[in-house]
């Protein structure tokens, strides 16, 4: 049985295909199937550390900009073969493509 | 239980409690099962210092395993909760169908309780 | 009618918790060296304290947890492991100079030597907490604490100069011994915003089971009880000012500090000070030992709460039995337990941001707080605060080691 520890991942560095840092792991979003649930997908760079934080440092200072949103990653495009370097099956532009 | 949630914010470091709704610890780590071509499942939780203790640096995981060794009253260095026996996770915690007192994560509370509190005056309470 | 006991209590476990041995050893060196000139520094100390202790209270109020509970869960373990690690040691450190604090009280009535006192007074600490409930400790320690009110008694009989209080209520810049008078400035700060004070306020608040109605409450006990301590500090600089300042006495160990309100108390004055500060730092032990049961009960999520026998809760119990243990072995070797109070206030305003910074994203997110999450008022506060606490961690061991005595 692969696996993969939630709490490695947290944070952790992700890779495209190429070779080319995309971002961090900011949030893991999961799906209920029954009484089960399954990643649907994988949230990277700082609006998704500030999405888990629930707030933007732009709210704090009292003015609220345009709100970025997260790199989403399907789960089928993050290959996790190495829990500690969690690579992109794709290319950082064709992801941006799939947003 | 919700349709979707975050693993890392809403599941990562929560605080358990039991049927009795007793604390029994922290969700330390998140394993999933990664099953060739499906997603990855949430599987089960794993409670302890080493977990912690791994989250720092590995090398402090396997010092504090050495001592594990020597001196612990603890029955495993890792306790598992299984995704099945978790019933609802709210906003404040994570109940689990399970009995606190019954699992490693209760072995220091109990061995203290049995072998040093009940031995001083007082402890139960009025 | 519960909230109006609720209101009175709190403002006694204010002044509990505020006027403490750091209080006493920062307000009698600076009114004892610098006359009324750092009261400034006080009122500063204070109206942050307001505003941190009532975004403790009302987080407390809103999501039924206390902080070190909503910062492992909100940041994660690694973030929380080294704010954790460096808040254990102070407050071990604080607690081994409040138990100074018991131990130098009971050696002026008594005589004997501080050393003596340090495992008795950690044995009747520990009895205190093993056998007590929460508000049996809030009630007793805040209520007993009224004594300390004999400062502002005797500030007022002494009839200090307004115009003078007026002037050092404004910083200013001192004429002689700018190191010391900024070492002592930063000190005050460290010695009212302890961390402590939070997260021992906001695991009060969950154990007293507060809910968002109790807002309101939050907020006058947050003033009122702020402020209430704060008159009893600044009647200490006052009375160190007016006794000790003109006889060129500098406060460089407790015994000198012990004869400022024989003046206004000819006869009790001695005995007033030492039952005051024996009193004060007793309550205030408590409530470190208690914090630290709190920490790191919460941190682990392990059972805990004040209100549960200790068999219910054995490692929370064991916490604050170690913590007391360690904490008597500073006496128990024989430190001066000025020195151990003033160098534990600087390190204490050095760690000021770990304990600011993670509040003041607690108090943003709207997900956790709705409504009750930080409007622009407290936003401009908490922001200030964070770089007070910044510019703080950066002086004050530096002055420690130059303008210390």
């Amino acid at each position: 049985m692969a696996t993969a520890h939630v709490e490695q991942l947290s944070g952790r560095r992700v890779w495209d295909a190429d070779g080319k840092v995309v971002g961090r792991i900011g949030a893991i979003v999961a799906r209920r199937r029954g009484r089960d649930y399954f990643v649907d997908e994988f949230h990277l760079g700082p609006a998704a550390l500030m999405e888990r934080f629930g707030i933007s440092t732009a709210r704090i200072v009292g003015w609220k900009r345009h709100h970025r949103e997260p790199l989403r990653v399907p789960w089928q495009q993050l290959d996790l073969s190495d829990p500690d370097h969690p690579r992109l099956r794709c290319t950082r532009e064709e992801l941006m493509k799939m947003q | 239980m919700k349709e979707r949630l975050d693993v890392i914010r809403d599941l990562l470091d929560r605080q358990l409690v039991d049927s009795d709704e007793t604390k029994m610890g922290r969700v330390d780590g998140i394993v999933l099962d990664i099953d060739g071509d499906g997603p990855p499942r949430i599987d089960h939780f794993e409670l302890g210092f080493a977990v912690l203790a791994r989250r720092i640096h590995p090398r402090i995981e396997r010092w504090l395993n050495a001592i594990r060794a020597r001196w612990s009253v603890r029955r495993s260095a890792r306790q598992i909760v299984p995704w099945a026996k978790v019933v609802d996770v709210t906003a404040y915690e994570i109940k689990v169908d399970l009995k606190a007192i019954d699992t490693p994560a209760f072995d220091w509370e109990r061995w203290l309780r049995d072998h040093i509190v009940a031995k001083i005056p007082g402890a139960g309470g009025e | 009618m519960k909230k109006a006991m609720t209101l009175a209590l709190g403002i006694l476990t204010s002044v509990g918790g505020f006027f403490d041995v750091g209080n006493i050893a920062t307000c009698t060196q600076a009114g004892a060296r610098f006359r009324f000139q750092l009261i400034w520094a006080m009122l500063l100390a204070t109206i942050v304290v307001i505003f941190l202790i009532e975004m403790s209270g009302r987080f407390a109020a809103v999501t039924n947890k206390a902080l070190p509970d909503a910062i492992r869960e909100h940041f994660g373990f690694t973030f929380w492991l080294v704010p954790f690690a460096i808040l254990t040691v102070i407050h071990i450190l604080v607690l081994g100079a409040e138990i100074g604090g018991v131990c130098f009280a009971l050696h002026l009535v008594t005589g004997l030597p501080l050393q003596v006192w340090a495992l008795p007074v950690a044995v009747l600490l520990w009895l205190f907490l093993w056998r007590s409930t929460f508000s049996a400790i809030e009630n007793s320690t805040s209520l007993l604490g009224l004594i300390t009110l004999c400062f502002v008694v005797a500030a007022v009989w002494h009839r200090p100069p307004l115009h003078d209080l007026l002037r050092g209520s404004l910083p200013s810049l001192p004429s002689q011994h700018p190191a010391n008078y900024w070492f002592i400035a930063v000190s005050i700060v460290g010695a009212v915003i302890a961390p402590y004070l939070f997260y021992f306020y906001s695991s009060g608040a969950v154990e007293d089971e507060w809910d968002a109605s109790y807002i309101p409450v939050n907020r006058a006990v947050s003033v009122i009880g702020m402020a209430f301590g704060s008159v009893i500090s600044i009647g200490a600089i006052i009375v160190a000012g007016v006794v000790l300042a003109p006889r060129g006495i500098h406060v460089d160990d407790y015994h000198q500090a012990a004869l400022m309100l024989t003046s206004a108390f000819p006869f009790w004055g001695y005995v007033l000070f030492a039952v005051s500060m024996g009193i004060a730092c007793l309550g205030a032990a408590v409530e470190v030992a208690l914090s630290m049961s709190y920490t790191f009960a919460q941190t682990f999520g392990w059972n805990w709460g004040e209100d549960l026998a200790p068999d219910e809760d054995a490692r929370f119990c064991l916490v604050y039995t170690a913590a007391l243990l360690v904490g008597s072995l500073f006496m128990l070797v024989g430190m001066d337990p000025l020195q151990l109070t003033m160098i534990t206030m600087a390190l204490s305003a050095a760690a000021l941001p770990f304990v600011a910074i993670p509040m003041l994203l607690l108090m943003n997110d709207r997900k956790l707080l709705h409504d009750a999450a930080n409007g622009a008022i407290s936003n401009v506060a908490a922001a200030a605060i964070v770089v007070l606490t910044l510019v703080l961690a950066v002086v004050s061991i530096p002055l420690a080691v130059v303008g210390g005595s």
